[in-house]
Protein backbone atom coordinates (compact mmCIF):
# COMPACT_ATOMS: atom_id res chain seq x y z
CA UNK A 1 0.00 0.00 0.00
CA UNK A 2 2.91 2.32 0.82
CA UNK A 3 4.29 1.69 -2.68
CA UNK A 4 0.94 2.44 -4.28
CA UNK A 5 0.52 5.69 -2.38
CA UNK A 6 4.04 6.61 -3.46
CA UNK A 7 3.02 5.85 -7.06
CA UNK A 8 -0.05 8.09 -6.68
CA UNK A 9 2.10 10.95 -5.44
CA UNK A 10 5.05 10.60 -7.83
CA UNK A 11 3.34 9.48 -11.04
CA UNK A 12 -0.42 9.96 -11.03
CA UNK A 13 -0.88 13.21 -9.09
CA UNK A 14 -1.38 16.49 -10.89
CA UNK A 15 0.63 19.41 -9.45
CA UNK A 16 -2.72 21.20 -9.16
CA UNK A 17 -3.76 18.81 -6.37
CA UNK A 18 -0.96 20.31 -4.27
CA UNK A 19 -1.32 23.85 -5.53
CA UNK A 20 -5.04 23.99 -4.74
CA UNK A 21 -4.29 23.34 -1.06
CA UNK A 22 -3.62 27.07 -0.92
CA UNK A 23 -7.39 27.55 -1.21
CA UNK A 24 -7.52 26.53 2.46
CA UNK A 25 -6.36 30.09 3.15
CA UNK A 26 -9.70 31.37 1.85
CA UNK A 27 -10.77 30.91 5.47
CA UNK A 28 -9.22 34.35 6.05
CA UNK A 29 -11.47 36.18 3.57
CA UNK A 30 -14.28 38.16 5.21
CA UNK A 31 -17.63 38.64 3.44
CA UNK A 32 -17.03 35.65 1.20
CA UNK A 33 -18.57 32.14 1.09
CA UNK A 34 -15.36 30.62 2.39
CA UNK A 35 -16.73 27.07 2.30
CA UNK A 36 -16.07 26.95 -1.45
CA UNK A 37 -12.44 26.31 -0.47
CA UNK A 38 -13.47 22.69 0.23
CA UNK A 39 -14.81 22.48 -3.31
CA UNK A 40 -11.57 23.85 -4.76
CA UNK A 41 -9.47 21.36 -2.77
CA UNK A 42 -11.61 18.54 -4.20
CA UNK A 43 -11.29 20.12 -7.64
CA UNK A 44 -7.52 19.77 -7.20
CA UNK A 45 -7.97 16.04 -6.52
CA UNK A 46 -10.18 15.81 -9.60
CA UNK A 47 -7.26 17.15 -11.67
CA UNK A 48 -5.22 14.12 -10.60
CA UNK A 49 -7.96 11.78 -11.80
CA UNK A 50 -8.01 13.61 -15.10
CA UNK A 51 -4.24 13.40 -15.43
CA UNK A 52 -4.39 9.73 -14.39
CA UNK A 53 -6.85 8.94 -17.15
CA UNK A 54 -4.72 10.72 -19.76
CA UNK A 55 -1.75 8.65 -18.66
CA UNK A 56 -3.42 5.22 -18.43
CA UNK A 57 -2.73 5.20 -14.70
CA UNK A 58 -5.42 2.66 -13.81
CA UNK A 59 -4.24 0.18 -16.45
CA UNK A 60 -0.63 0.64 -15.34
CA UNK A 61 -1.65 -0.03 -11.75
CA UNK A 62 -3.72 -3.15 -12.31
CA UNK A 63 -0.88 -4.66 -14.33
CA UNK A 64 1.43 -4.33 -11.33
CA UNK A 65 1.68 -7.25 -8.93
CA UNK A 66 -0.96 -5.83 -6.60
CA UNK A 67 -4.53 -6.77 -5.76
CA UNK A 68 -7.04 -5.03 -8.03
CA UNK A 69 -8.82 -3.59 -5.01
CA UNK A 70 -5.57 -2.01 -3.77
CA UNK A 71 -5.81 0.35 -6.75
CA UNK A 72 -9.02 1.70 -5.22
CA UNK A 73 -7.57 1.93 -1.72
CA UNK A 74 -4.59 3.91 -3.06
CA UNK A 75 -6.88 6.45 -4.75
CA UNK A 76 -8.85 6.87 -1.52
CA UNK A 77 -5.64 7.19 0.48
CA UNK A 78 -4.30 9.87 -1.87
CA UNK A 79 -7.60 11.77 -1.85
CA UNK A 80 -7.82 11.64 1.94
CA UNK A 81 -4.21 12.81 2.21
CA UNK A 82 -4.93 15.89 0.09
CA UNK A 83 -8.17 16.55 1.97
CA UNK A 84 -6.46 16.32 5.35
CA UNK A 85 -3.67 18.64 4.23
CA UNK A 86 -6.31 21.07 2.93
CA UNK A 87 -8.07 20.84 6.28
CA UNK A 88 -4.80 21.56 8.09
CA UNK A 89 -4.23 24.69 5.96
CA UNK A 90 -7.80 25.86 6.58
CA UNK A 91 -7.55 24.99 10.29
CA UNK A 92 -4.34 27.02 10.60
CA UNK A 93 -6.07 30.04 9.01
CA UNK A 94 -9.12 29.45 11.23
CA UNK A 95 -6.99 29.34 14.38
CA UNK A 96 -5.25 32.52 13.32
CA UNK A 97 -8.63 34.25 13.08
CA UNK A 98 -9.95 32.77 16.30
CA UNK A 99 -6.86 33.46 18.40
CA UNK A 100 -5.52 36.72 17.02
CA UNK A 101 -8.34 38.44 15.16
CA UNK A 102 -11.62 37.60 16.94
CA UNK A 103 -12.68 41.20 17.24
CA UNK A 104 -11.50 42.45 13.86
CA UNK A 105 -14.34 44.48 12.38
CA UNK A 106 -14.63 42.61 9.04
CA UNK A 107 -15.10 39.34 10.95
CA UNK A 108 -17.26 40.63 13.80
CA UNK A 109 -19.77 42.10 11.34
CA UNK A 110 -19.42 39.36 8.75
CA UNK A 111 -22.74 38.56 7.03
CA UNK A 112 -21.16 35.44 5.54
CA UNK A 113 -19.77 32.43 7.35
CA UNK A 114 -16.97 32.94 9.87
CA UNK A 115 -14.11 30.50 10.13
CA UNK A 116 -14.57 28.38 13.25
CA UNK A 117 -15.10 24.74 14.20
CA UNK A 118 -18.46 24.63 12.36
CA UNK A 119 -16.76 25.82 9.17
CA UNK A 120 -14.15 23.04 9.47
CA UNK A 121 -16.97 20.56 10.12
CA UNK A 122 -18.75 21.67 6.93
CA UNK A 123 -15.48 21.22 5.05
CA UNK A 124 -15.29 17.63 6.25
CA UNK A 125 -18.88 17.03 5.14
CA UNK A 126 -18.11 18.35 1.65
CA UNK A 127 -15.02 16.13 1.52
CA UNK A 128 -17.19 13.18 2.53
CA UNK A 129 -19.64 14.07 -0.26
CA UNK A 130 -16.75 14.11 -2.75
CA UNK A 131 -15.57 10.69 -1.64
CA UNK A 132 -19.04 9.17 -1.83
CA UNK A 133 -20.26 10.87 -5.01
CA UNK A 134 -17.13 11.34 -7.09
CA UNK A 135 -14.82 8.52 -6.03
CA UNK A 136 -17.67 6.04 -5.63
CA UNK A 137 -19.10 7.09 -9.00
CA UNK A 138 -15.74 6.98 -10.79
CA UNK A 139 -15.07 3.37 -9.82
CA UNK A 140 -18.29 2.18 -11.49
CA UNK A 141 -16.29 2.36 -14.72
CA UNK A 142 -12.80 3.50 -13.62
CA UNK A 143 -12.98 5.74 -16.69
CA UNK A 144 -16.00 8.03 -16.76
CA UNK A 145 -15.83 10.87 -14.27
CA UNK A 146 -17.92 13.63 -15.85
CA UNK A 147 -21.28 12.72 -14.35
CA UNK A 148 -20.02 12.03 -10.81
CA UNK A 149 -18.08 15.30 -10.80
CA UNK A 150 -21.03 17.37 -12.04
CA UNK A 151 -23.19 15.76 -9.37
CA UNK A 152 -20.57 16.60 -6.75
CA UNK A 153 -20.46 20.25 -7.95
CA UNK A 154 -24.22 20.56 -7.47
CA UNK A 155 -24.24 18.85 -4.08
CA UNK A 156 -21.25 20.80 -2.75
CA UNK A 157 -22.73 24.15 -3.73
CA UNK A 158 -26.08 23.24 -2.21
CA UNK A 159 -24.23 22.22 0.97
CA UNK A 160 -22.29 25.50 1.01
CA UNK A 161 -25.57 27.41 0.49
CA UNK A 162 -27.32 25.58 3.32
CA UNK A 163 -24.33 26.18 5.61
CA UNK A 164 -24.48 29.91 4.81
CA UNK A 165 -28.20 29.98 5.65
CA UNK A 166 -27.98 28.02 8.90
CA UNK A 167 -26.25 30.69 10.99
CA UNK A 168 -28.96 33.24 10.06
CA UNK A 169 -31.68 31.07 11.59
CA UNK A 170 -32.65 32.27 15.08
CA UNK A 171 -31.17 29.96 17.67
CA UNK A 172 -28.34 28.92 15.38
CA UNK A 173 -26.46 32.22 15.28
CA UNK A 174 -23.82 30.70 17.57
CA UNK A 175 -22.63 28.81 14.48
CA UNK A 176 -21.13 32.04 13.23
CA UNK A 177 -19.24 33.01 16.40
CA UNK A 178 -15.83 34.47 15.67
CA UNK A 179 -13.94 32.73 18.46
CA UNK A 180 -15.94 29.93 20.13
CA UNK A 181 -12.77 28.34 21.45
CA UNK A 182 -14.32 26.99 24.62
CA UNK A 183 -17.77 26.15 23.24
CA UNK A 184 -18.26 22.39 23.68
CA UNK A 185 -21.14 22.37 21.17
CA UNK A 186 -18.86 23.70 18.44
CA UNK A 187 -16.21 21.09 19.22
CA UNK A 188 -18.98 18.48 19.25
CA UNK A 189 -20.08 19.56 15.77
CA UNK A 190 -16.52 19.23 14.50
CA UNK A 191 -16.15 15.82 16.16
CA UNK A 192 -19.43 14.58 14.68
CA UNK A 193 -18.39 15.75 11.21
CA UNK A 194 -15.06 13.94 11.58
CA UNK A 195 -16.89 10.73 12.46
CA UNK A 196 -19.27 11.16 9.49
CA UNK A 197 -16.29 11.81 7.19
CA UNK A 198 -14.51 8.70 8.39
CA UNK A 199 -17.52 6.40 8.14
CA UNK A 200 -18.66 7.80 4.76
CA UNK A 201 -15.14 7.48 3.30
CA UNK A 202 -14.61 3.93 4.55
CA UNK A 203 -18.03 2.76 3.37
CA UNK A 204 -17.62 4.48 0.02
CA UNK A 205 -14.19 2.83 -0.38
CA UNK A 206 -15.71 -0.58 0.31
CA UNK A 207 -18.46 -0.02 -2.26
CA UNK A 208 -15.93 1.34 -4.80
CA UNK A 209 -13.76 -1.77 -4.34
CA UNK A 210 -16.75 -4.00 -5.13
CA UNK A 211 -17.66 -1.87 -8.14
CA UNK A 212 -14.11 -1.84 -9.50
CA UNK A 213 -13.82 -5.61 -9.04
CA UNK A 214 -16.66 -5.95 -11.59
CA UNK A 215 -15.11 -3.57 -14.14
CA UNK A 216 -13.66 -5.03 -17.35
CA UNK A 217 -10.62 -3.03 -18.38
CA UNK B 1 10.75 -27.81 -21.07
CA UNK B 2 8.18 -26.68 -18.57
CA UNK B 3 4.86 -25.09 -19.37
CA UNK B 4 4.82 -21.38 -18.61
CA UNK B 5 1.23 -20.59 -19.51
CA UNK B 6 -1.70 -22.91 -19.98
CA UNK B 7 -5.13 -21.76 -21.14
CA UNK B 8 -7.99 -24.25 -21.20
CA UNK B 9 -11.46 -23.74 -22.67
CA UNK B 10 -11.41 -20.00 -22.21
CA UNK B 11 -14.75 -18.35 -22.86
CA UNK B 12 -15.75 -14.71 -22.71
CA UNK B 13 -19.24 -13.60 -23.67
CA UNK B 14 -20.05 -10.06 -24.76
CA UNK B 15 -23.48 -8.98 -25.97
CA UNK B 16 -22.36 -9.04 -29.60
CA UNK B 17 -19.24 -11.20 -29.53
CA UNK B 18 -18.19 -14.43 -27.90
CA UNK B 19 -14.71 -15.79 -27.51
CA UNK B 20 -15.18 -19.51 -27.24
CA UNK B 21 -13.25 -22.57 -26.18
CA UNK B 22 -9.76 -21.15 -26.56
CA UNK B 23 -7.04 -23.52 -25.39
CA UNK B 24 -3.29 -23.29 -25.83
CA UNK B 25 -0.07 -23.55 -23.89
CA UNK B 26 3.37 -21.97 -24.09
CA UNK B 27 6.62 -23.64 -23.14
CA UNK B 28 9.66 -22.03 -21.59
CA UNK B 29 11.92 -20.37 -24.20
CA UNK B 30 9.39 -20.55 -27.01
CA UNK B 31 7.74 -17.86 -29.11
CA UNK B 32 4.06 -18.11 -29.89
CA UNK B 33 2.23 -15.86 -32.31
CA UNK B 34 -1.40 -15.13 -31.57
CA UNK B 35 -2.94 -14.45 -34.94
CA UNK B 36 -6.28 -13.56 -36.40
CA UNK B 37 -7.78 -10.68 -38.32
CA UNK B 38 -8.93 -7.47 -36.60
CA UNK B 39 -11.81 -8.21 -34.22
CA UNK B 40 -11.12 -11.96 -34.13
CA UNK B 41 -10.55 -11.98 -30.36
CA UNK B 42 -6.78 -11.62 -29.92
CA UNK B 43 -6.95 -8.68 -27.54
CA UNK B 44 -9.85 -10.26 -25.63
CA UNK B 45 -7.67 -13.35 -25.20
CA UNK B 46 -4.74 -11.28 -23.94
CA UNK B 47 -6.94 -9.28 -21.59
CA UNK B 48 -8.40 -12.51 -20.24
CA UNK B 49 -5.03 -14.05 -19.49
CA UNK B 50 -3.94 -10.84 -17.77
CA UNK B 51 -7.11 -10.87 -15.67
CA UNK B 52 -8.07 -7.44 -17.01
CA UNK B 53 -11.51 -8.73 -17.92
CA UNK B 54 -13.77 -11.30 -16.30
CA UNK B 55 -13.93 -14.51 -18.24
CA UNK B 56 -17.19 -16.45 -18.51
CA UNK B 57 -15.41 -19.76 -17.99
CA UNK B 58 -12.09 -21.50 -18.49
CA UNK B 59 -8.87 -22.22 -16.67
CA UNK B 60 -5.73 -20.08 -16.83
CA UNK B 61 -2.55 -21.19 -15.09
CA UNK B 62 0.97 -19.76 -15.09
CA UNK B 63 3.91 -21.84 -13.89
CA UNK B 64 1.32 -24.27 -12.52
CA UNK B 65 -0.36 -21.52 -10.46
CA UNK B 66 -4.00 -20.57 -10.89
CA UNK B 67 -4.36 -16.98 -12.12
CA UNK B 68 -7.37 -16.12 -10.00
CA UNK B 69 -5.81 -17.46 -6.80
CA UNK B 70 -2.21 -16.28 -7.21
CA UNK B 71 -2.39 -13.21 -9.40
CA UNK B 72 0.19 -11.19 -7.46
CA UNK B 73 2.83 -13.95 -7.48
CA UNK B 74 2.22 -14.56 -11.19
CA UNK B 75 2.52 -10.88 -12.11
CA UNK B 76 5.94 -10.80 -10.44
CA UNK B 77 7.07 -13.21 -13.16
CA UNK B 78 5.41 -11.89 -16.30
CA UNK B 79 5.66 -8.71 -18.34
CA UNK B 80 3.16 -7.03 -20.61
CA UNK B 81 3.49 -4.48 -23.37
CA UNK B 82 0.68 -3.14 -25.48
CA UNK B 83 1.59 -1.60 -28.80
CA UNK B 84 -0.19 1.71 -28.51
CA UNK B 85 -0.44 2.11 -24.73
CA UNK B 86 1.97 4.41 -23.00
CA UNK B 87 2.00 5.44 -19.38
CA UNK B 88 2.82 8.78 -17.77
CA UNK B 89 3.75 10.39 -21.06
CA UNK B 90 5.33 13.49 -19.50
CA UNK B 91 7.26 11.84 -16.67
CA UNK B 92 10.92 10.98 -17.10
CA UNK B 93 11.67 7.30 -17.63
CA UNK B 94 13.97 7.48 -14.60
CA UNK B 95 11.04 8.56 -12.42
CA UNK B 96 8.69 5.89 -13.78
CA UNK B 97 11.32 3.21 -13.21
CA UNK B 98 12.09 4.42 -9.67
CA UNK B 99 8.45 3.87 -8.76
CA UNK B 100 7.88 0.69 -10.77
CA UNK B 101 10.87 -1.17 -9.33
CA UNK B 102 9.47 -0.92 -5.79
CA UNK B 103 6.71 -3.37 -6.73
CA UNK B 104 9.01 -6.16 -7.87
CA UNK B 105 10.93 -8.36 -5.45
CA UNK B 106 13.27 -9.63 -8.20
CA UNK B 107 14.11 -6.23 -9.72
CA UNK B 108 17.68 -6.29 -11.05
CA UNK B 109 19.33 -2.88 -11.50
CA UNK B 110 22.26 -4.34 -13.41
CA UNK B 111 19.91 -6.01 -15.91
CA UNK B 112 17.97 -2.75 -16.18
CA UNK B 113 21.09 -0.77 -17.07
CA UNK B 114 22.22 -3.46 -19.50
CA UNK B 115 18.93 -3.47 -21.45
CA UNK B 116 18.64 0.32 -21.40
CA UNK B 117 22.07 0.48 -23.00
CA UNK B 118 21.32 -2.33 -25.44
CA UNK B 119 18.15 -0.61 -26.64
CA UNK B 120 19.80 2.83 -26.56
CA UNK B 121 17.14 4.28 -24.29
CA UNK B 122 17.78 7.51 -22.42
CA UNK B 123 16.47 7.67 -18.83
CA UNK B 124 16.05 11.42 -19.03
CA UNK B 125 13.55 11.19 -21.86
CA UNK B 126 9.81 10.98 -21.36
CA UNK B 127 7.61 8.36 -23.08
CA UNK B 128 6.12 11.16 -25.21
CA UNK B 129 9.57 11.71 -26.70
CA UNK B 130 9.95 8.07 -27.75
CA UNK B 131 9.02 6.54 -31.09
CA UNK B 132 6.52 3.65 -31.11
CA UNK B 133 9.35 1.12 -31.39
CA UNK B 134 11.23 2.67 -28.48
CA UNK B 135 8.07 2.55 -26.34
CA UNK B 136 7.78 -1.18 -26.93
CA UNK B 137 11.46 -1.53 -26.07
CA UNK B 138 10.96 0.46 -22.87
CA UNK B 139 8.17 -1.90 -21.82
CA UNK B 140 10.45 -4.81 -22.63
CA UNK B 141 13.23 -3.33 -20.47
CA UNK B 142 10.84 -2.94 -17.54
CA UNK B 143 9.65 -6.53 -17.92
CA UNK B 144 13.12 -7.99 -18.30
CA UNK B 145 14.49 -6.03 -15.35
CA UNK B 146 12.05 -7.70 -12.99
CA UNK B 147 13.02 -11.09 -14.36
CA UNK B 148 9.87 -11.82 -16.36
CA UNK B 149 9.84 -15.40 -17.59
CA UNK B 150 6.96 -14.72 -19.95
CA UNK B 151 6.32 -11.64 -22.07
CA UNK B 152 2.81 -10.99 -23.26
CA UNK B 153 2.79 -8.47 -26.07
CA UNK B 154 -0.28 -7.10 -27.77
CA UNK B 155 0.59 -6.15 -31.34
CA UNK B 156 4.08 -4.94 -30.47
CA UNK B 157 5.10 -4.61 -34.10
CA UNK B 158 2.16 -2.59 -35.42
CA UNK B 159 3.16 0.91 -36.32
CA UNK B 160 6.85 0.06 -36.55
CA UNK B 161 8.98 0.62 -39.63
CA UNK B 162 10.42 -2.54 -41.28
CA UNK B 163 13.87 -2.05 -39.73
CA UNK B 164 12.56 -1.54 -36.18
CA UNK B 165 10.26 -4.52 -36.64
CA UNK B 166 13.12 -6.69 -37.76
CA UNK B 167 15.26 -5.54 -34.83
CA UNK B 168 12.47 -6.29 -32.39
CA UNK B 169 12.04 -9.79 -33.80
CA UNK B 170 15.78 -10.34 -33.35
CA UNK B 171 15.37 -9.26 -29.72
CA UNK B 172 12.56 -11.80 -29.28
CA UNK B 173 14.75 -14.57 -30.64
CA UNK B 174 17.65 -13.64 -28.36
CA UNK B 175 15.35 -13.58 -25.34
CA UNK B 176 13.83 -16.94 -26.22
CA UNK B 177 17.33 -18.41 -26.39
CA UNK B 178 17.77 -17.26 -22.79
CA UNK B 179 14.65 -19.13 -21.75
CA UNK B 180 12.09 -16.31 -21.86
CA UNK B 181 8.75 -17.35 -23.35
CA UNK B 182 6.97 -14.83 -25.57
CA UNK B 183 3.35 -14.63 -26.59
CA UNK B 184 2.67 -11.89 -29.07
CA UNK B 185 -0.40 -11.03 -31.03
CA UNK B 186 -0.06 -9.73 -34.53
CA UNK B 187 -1.90 -9.52 -37.79
CA UNK B 188 1.36 -9.19 -39.68
CA UNK B 189 2.00 -12.84 -40.48
CA UNK B 190 5.46 -12.21 -41.93
CA UNK B 191 6.61 -11.37 -38.36
CA UNK B 192 5.95 -14.96 -37.43
CA UNK B 193 7.86 -16.50 -40.32
CA UNK B 194 10.98 -15.01 -38.82
CA UNK B 195 10.71 -16.04 -35.19
CA UNK B 196 7.66 -18.01 -34.05
CA UNK B 197 7.80 -21.63 -32.98
CA UNK B 198 4.08 -22.02 -32.62
CA UNK B 199 0.89 -20.18 -33.40
CA UNK B 200 -2.57 -19.86 -31.98
CA UNK B 201 -4.96 -18.83 -34.70
CA UNK B 202 -8.30 -17.35 -33.64
CA UNK B 203 -11.05 -16.87 -36.15
CA UNK B 204 -14.35 -15.13 -35.31
CA UNK B 205 -13.84 -15.84 -31.63
CA UNK B 206 -13.11 -19.54 -32.11
CA UNK B 207 -9.87 -21.45 -32.05
CA UNK B 208 -8.86 -22.39 -35.58
CA UNK B 209 -5.53 -23.94 -34.63
CA UNK B 210 -2.96 -24.02 -31.86
CA UNK B 211 0.35 -25.80 -32.19
CA UNK B 212 3.54 -25.93 -34.22
CA UNK B 213 3.63 -23.28 -36.93
CA UNK B 214 5.68 -25.55 -39.18
CA UNK B 215 3.12 -28.38 -38.90
CA UNK B 216 0.24 -26.01 -39.61
CA UNK B 217 1.83 -24.67 -42.77
CA UNK B 218 2.76 -28.17 -43.96
CA UNK B 219 -0.73 -29.46 -43.27
CA UNK B 220 -2.34 -26.64 -45.27
CA UNK B 221 0.24 -26.80 -48.02
CA UNK B 222 -0.59 -30.49 -48.51
CA UNK B 223 -4.26 -29.56 -48.87
CA UNK B 224 -3.43 -26.86 -51.38
CA UNK B 225 -4.73 -24.07 -49.13
CA UNK B 226 -1.60 -21.94 -49.28
CA UNK B 227 2.16 -21.88 -49.21
CA UNK B 228 2.63 -19.63 -46.19
CA UNK B 229 0.70 -18.22 -43.22
CA UNK B 230 -0.50 -15.20 -45.12
CA UNK B 231 -1.98 -17.26 -47.94
CA UNK B 232 -3.56 -19.70 -45.48
CA UNK B 233 -5.11 -16.89 -43.43
CA UNK B 234 -6.39 -15.15 -46.54
CA UNK B 235 -7.92 -18.40 -47.75
CA UNK B 236 -9.91 -18.96 -44.55
CA UNK B 237 -10.79 -15.37 -43.84
CA UNK B 238 -12.04 -14.61 -47.34
CA UNK B 239 -14.20 -17.72 -47.79
CA UNK B 240 -17.32 -16.01 -46.49
CA UNK B 241 -16.45 -12.73 -48.07
CA UNK B 242 -16.39 -14.26 -51.55
CA UNK B 243 -19.69 -16.05 -50.93
CA UNK B 244 -21.32 -12.78 -49.82
CA UNK B 245 -19.83 -10.90 -52.75
CA UNK B 246 -21.26 -13.43 -55.19
CA UNK B 247 -24.80 -13.09 -53.80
Amino acid sequence: MKNLLNKEIKLAASPLSWLFLVFGLMALIPGYPILVCAFFICFGVFQSFQSGRENNDILYTVLLPVRKTDTVKAKYAFTSLIQMLGLVVAAAATLLRMLLLPDAAPYAANPMMNANQAFLAYMLLIFAAFNVIFLGGFFKTAYKFGKPFVLFIIVSFVMAGVAEVLHHIPGLTFLNATAPLTDPVMWGILGAAAVIYLIATLLSCKVAMKRFERVDM
Amino acid sequence: MSTVLSVKHLKKEYPKFTLEDISFSIEEGSIMGLIGRNGAGKTTTIKSILNLIHTTSGEITYFGMDLAAQEEAIKQQIGYAGGAVDYYKKKKIRQIVQVTKTFYSQWDDAAYRKYMELFELDEDKTPSELSEGMKVKLNLVMSLSHGAKLLILDEPTSGLDPVSRDELLDVFKALAERGVAILFSTHITSDLDKCADSITYIRKGKLQFSGSMHDYIEQNRAQGVGENLEEIMLHYEKENFHEKLAQ
